[in-house]
């Protein structure tokens, strides 16, 4: 057991060093600060050191009369499951835990405050922004065993559930019965209702719906002091602070979700999907522009360009055309009588704007082809990459020519591969950025990309990140959007309700010392 | 008459060019619950305001925001008010991007002349709450105020993508952005809505918007049941039908708009108004289909508004929710039969009049009381109500009340467990208490 221990400090260490090294060598080639001169791991904020075994020990038998035996996890073979997500960091917890009630989640959050260890909660690690990295070790509640759904309320439009549910499982559960839950990240199949409360999650169809925050009403969480307490509820406007508003999106650092009341919807008459296929990336963006300007609100519209195309049809023969510049997946939904006439809008404005061919789906078969085929795209791109980065900053539409073509040329400068597939409706973009970790100093490159990327969003008045947060990805770039009052008082919140940074903690927040980058107005 | 407060003259040696009124005559149009504050500052710009909370916090002295006054009325008694800060004249539309649906407005402005600017490029905010005359945006949004529309479109919550505040320091805050969906950071757009200047002065909004509604009918239907009237408005939320607001009407008092609008409503039994935005196209059958679901529950058809009629009709529901003494009561929609119920036995037993006006597809209901001067009966109804609400998983505001009831009655209701919370977040925000204390639940 020591070995293995002491092996997993030494691949900690060594990895820290790998990139400081990198670092150090690439770094400071431009003028523009980066995330990589002072990478997240050699921040002193907050005082978090490894656990000592003595300690650990300790605690992990304090966790295993609240939890049991068998799920509390601390060999180096069960936590290696627990240091990914979906980004490119990682980092291994000490001790992961899988409890079963919330009594077992408090009763977990006083052991970590008596033993000054912190907490990080984890659905199904989809996450893509590093949300669910244990960057300082410590304790990984994961929620595996809390997938409950407690109960549907159909006359009041009303579902609660448990932190662990899958989000397609709630959406199985409540389709045959003429309803649905409407923010469907690409991940559903996988991501957890409580991963997508955490990082207020968005999906394709949040184009007319909004996302994770425009459907929660309630929450029950436990505090960092380890209280369980009952936020919003069913019924509107629950008097004093919106805290469910503050709660949804906060990426694990201000309490841990138990239970989630939902909003449900019945669903809709009539549903049509279709593509529209361009010769160049400018028709296809300048479409989209137009068809928001035009009051047209489809429910979805998506754009994946050629290169997205090739790795999503060789996966999932969907029918996507692998010659095109860009296909635009779109869709409409209501009366049946308003779909149609949606739909001849939207054809009219892609054949005014050189579409190549508009193809509706034929039917329902065709429809979840289309729909599969994108879902899976970051998927597929594994076929002609090892590795990928994707980011996740939102223009406003009427920006998005100007940003693509701003991307395609900051990655070429770069030397990198892009594929752009995006919720172009939001103008929110995830330009997927190829790359192999074992070329050196490709995945510099890529994280200078990146920055790059999100400065254009930024300076067309657009924002770093729509729907996968911040977590230890974009932490730099907070203050691209933000001035240092507005992340002053964001720290306030974190102050009021998780002063010692027990849960999640240094995340979300530029890293001290980079006080300096903060933007000024 | 008010002795001459010490720090008058000081601010008035700083900011000469900052127009003020002390006056306690000219004061009194400007009283909170019969509370006169010492002065009114009607700063010109956002950065004035700014530098008058900045001087109040130095003080050590109180600010406390207002638009036009139109929601002043609700809140528990303040405690003392030094300044009264006037947001009314910051009131331009910065930014309408509308090929982008979103606009980026002052918050001093009312609604209705947003509204005005929105549509000459044939848009609009979705949110209707009563007064766009005079309510501003700031008042709307630190209010939480909403509209029956707010079936389709949500609160203020769902149209918000970006806010300024002034903090209680005098420093401006942003928070969100200019774009229809942002993750970055804490979502405080959300807790300062409804924070009702607690924890900062809105001054500044961005908005998502939305087209102009292609056309739109609505439909009045009468019940004799009240169980009738929430089955019917379940079958409709549950339906593949996509109203815009279901509003459910019991009136037992006097209808005081009613004559001005040349427009009477039934005297019995429940009517319930089905709003209905749509394309041409897919608006005749919308009314078929919602017409079959209100038969089946036995109902009958009154109207068909459109145009103008229609306009006044929604006029005169907005006017009906500003009586003297109102309580806001949100519940699940499955409970308000049982609520309306309730209304109706207290009412009997107490000798006392209700009108009930309700976002019946929200759950929201607005229960109007009268005789408003029978206090020990009100105060039993509303405690009665309010212990209904809560057993029911909703709650109850009161809304609208005199100076004295707010002596007997709390106008939130007690706190919840979570209210900890919330003090915590005050303390931080507004350590100093420089936003006036006392009006929010638990005397935040």
């Amino acid at each position: 057991m020591r070995l293995y221990f002491t092996f997993s400090d030494m691949h900690g260490i060594i990895s820290i060093l790998e990139m400081f090294i990198i670092t150090s060598s690439e770094g400071k080639q431009g003028r523009k600060m980066s995330i990589i001169e002072e990478p997240f791991t050699t921040t002193t904020e907050p005082p978090y050191t490894r656990l000592s075994e003595k300690t650990k020990i300790q605690v992990i038998k304090a966790l295993q009369e609240v939890s049991g035996k068998a799920y509390v996890l601390h060999t180096l073979y069960d936590l290696a499951l627990y240091e990914y997500d979906a980004s490119i960091e990682r980092a291994r917890p000490d001790i992961v835990v899988l409890p079963a009630s919330t009594q077992e989640v408090a009763a977990i959050v006083k052991i970590a405050t008596h033993y000054h260890i912190p907490v990080v909660p984890r659905g199904a690690g989809t996450g893509l922004s590093g949300g669910a990295i244990p960057i300082y070790g410590g304790i990984v509640v994961t929620f595996t065993r809390m997938n409950h759904i407690l109960a549907i309320d159909y006359e009041n439009l009303r579902a609660t559930v448990e932190p662990g549910v899958v989000n397609i499982h709630l959406n199985q559960a409540l389709n045959p019965h003429g309803y649905a839950y409407v923010p469907d990240p690409s991940s559903q199949r996988a991501c957890t209702i409580g991963g997508n409360v955490g990082e207020n999650a968005g999906g394709p169809h949040t184009l007319v719906y909004g996302v994770t925050t425009n459907h929660v009403l309630g929450l029950e969480i436990v505090t960092s002091e380890g209280e369980i307490l009952e936020i919003g509820g069913e019924a509107y406007d629950t008097p004093g602070f919106d805290l469910t508003g503050l709660l949804v999106g906060s990426e694990g650092t201000l309490c841990i979700v138990t239970k989630i009341i939902v909003r449900i919807v019945p669903l809709a008459e009539d549903v049509k999907t279709m593509i529209a296929v361009f010769d160049t990336i400018e028709d296809a963006s300048n479409t989209v522009s137009e068809i928001i300007a035009s009051g047209i609100i489809p429910t979805a519209i998506e754009m994946m360009d050629q290169l997205i195309l090739q790795a999503v049809e060789a996966d999932s023969h969907a029918g996507y055309p692998l010659d095109a510049a860009a296909v635009l997946l779109m869709e409409t939904e209501g009366m049946r009588e308003a779909v149609n006439a949606q739909i001849e809008e939207i054809v009219a404005i892609c054949k005014k704007n050189q579409a190549r061919v508009v193809r509706i789906a034929a039917d329902e078969n065709e429809r979840q082809l289309l729909w599969a085929g994108r879902k899976n795209a970051f998927g597929a791109v594994g076929r002609i990459s090892p590795e990928f980065y994707v980011q996740d900053g939102v223009v406003p539409r009427t920006q998005l020519p100007y940003v693509l073509r701003c991307i395609s040329e900051i990655c070429r400068r770069y030397q990198l591969k892009v594929g752009n597939v995006f919720h172009a409706g939001d103008g929110n973009l995830h330009p997927l950025i190829l790359f192999d970790a074992q070329v050196p100093g490709e995945l510099e490159r890529v994280r200078l990309a990146g920055h790059e990327i999100l400065e254009i969003c930024a300076a067309v008045g657009g924002t770093i990140t729509g729907e996968h947060g911040v977590g230890l990805e974009k932490q730099a770039e907070m203050a691209l959007i933000f001035t240092e009052v507005d992340l002053r008082i964001m720290k306030k919140v974190q102050t009021a309700w998780n002063p010692d940074q027990l849960f999640n903690p240094g995340k979300l927040f530029p890293l001290p010392g980079r006080c300096a980058d903060v933007k000024q107005l | 008459m008010a002795e001459i407060t010490p720090f008058v003259p000081l601010f008035r040696q700083q900011f000469p060019q900052i127009h003020s009124i002390d006056d306690p005559i000219q004061l009194l149009d400007y009283t909170v619950d019969d509370r006169l504050p010492d002065i009114l500052m009607q700063p010109q710009t956002i950065e004035e305001a700014a530098r008058i909370v900045k001087f109040f916090h130095a003080q050590k002295l109180s600010v406390l925001p207002r638009g036009n006054g139109t929601h002043m009325s609700i809140g528990d008694l303040p405690a003392h008010i030094n300044a009264l800060l006037e947001t009314t004249a910051f009131n331009h539309v910065l930014e309408h991007e509308a090929p982008d649906l979103t606009c980026r407005t002052e918050a001093g402005i009312t609604l209705a002349q947003l509204q005005a600017q929105l549509k000459n490029k044939g848009q609009r905010l979705a949110l209707d709450p009563p007064n766009a005359e005079t309510a501003t945006i700031g008042g709307i949004l630190a209010t939480n105020d909403s509209g029956p529309k707010r079936l389709r479109y949500g609160s203020a919550r769902d149209q918000v993508i970006g806010l300024s505040v002034i903090q209680a320091n005098g420093e401006i805050s942003h928070s969100g952005g200019r774009v229809v969906k942002n993750v970055a950071g804490y979502d405080l757009n959300k807790l300062y809505i409804g924070s009702f200047g607690t924890l900062g002065i809105i001054v500044e909004a961005n908005f998502k918007l939305y087209p102009l509604a292609p056309a739109e009918r609505t439909l009045l239907f009468t019940f004799e049941s009240i169980e009738d009237a929430m089955q019917a408005t379940i079958g409709l939320t549950s339906s593949t039908l996509a109203p815009s607001a279901i509003e459910l009407l019991t009136l037992q008092g006097p209808k005081d708009a009613s004559p001005f609008f040349a427009f009477s409503l039934p005297e019995t039994g429940y009517t319930l108004a089905v709003n209905f935005e749509n394309s041409t196209i897919a608006m005749t059958r919308q009314i078929n289909e919602a017409l079959k679901i209100a038969q089946t529950h036995h109902a009958f058809l009154r109207e068909d508004l459109e145009g103008q009629e229609q306009e006044r009709f929604w006029q005169m529901i907005s006017l009906q929710i500003q009586s003297a003494l109102s309580c806001k009561i949100n519940l699940p929609v499955t409970r308000i039969a049982g609520l309306i119920d309730q209304v109706e036995t207290i009412c009997k037993h107490q000798h006392l009049i209700a009108n009930i006006v309700a976002h019946a597809g929200n759950g929201i209901a607005y229960v109007e009381l009268g005789p408003y001067n029978a206090m020990s009966r009100i105060i039993t109804a509303i405690t009665t109500l309010r212990n209904f609400a809560q057993a029911n998983k909703g709650n109850l505001v009161l809304e609208r009340c005199s100076t004295q009831l707010k002596q007997h009655l709390s106008v939130w209701g007690e706190p919840r467990a979570d209210f900890d919370m919330m003090k915590r977040l005050k303390h931080q925000f507004d350590p100093d208490g420089v936003f006036v204390r006392g009006r929010y639940l638990g005397g935040l």
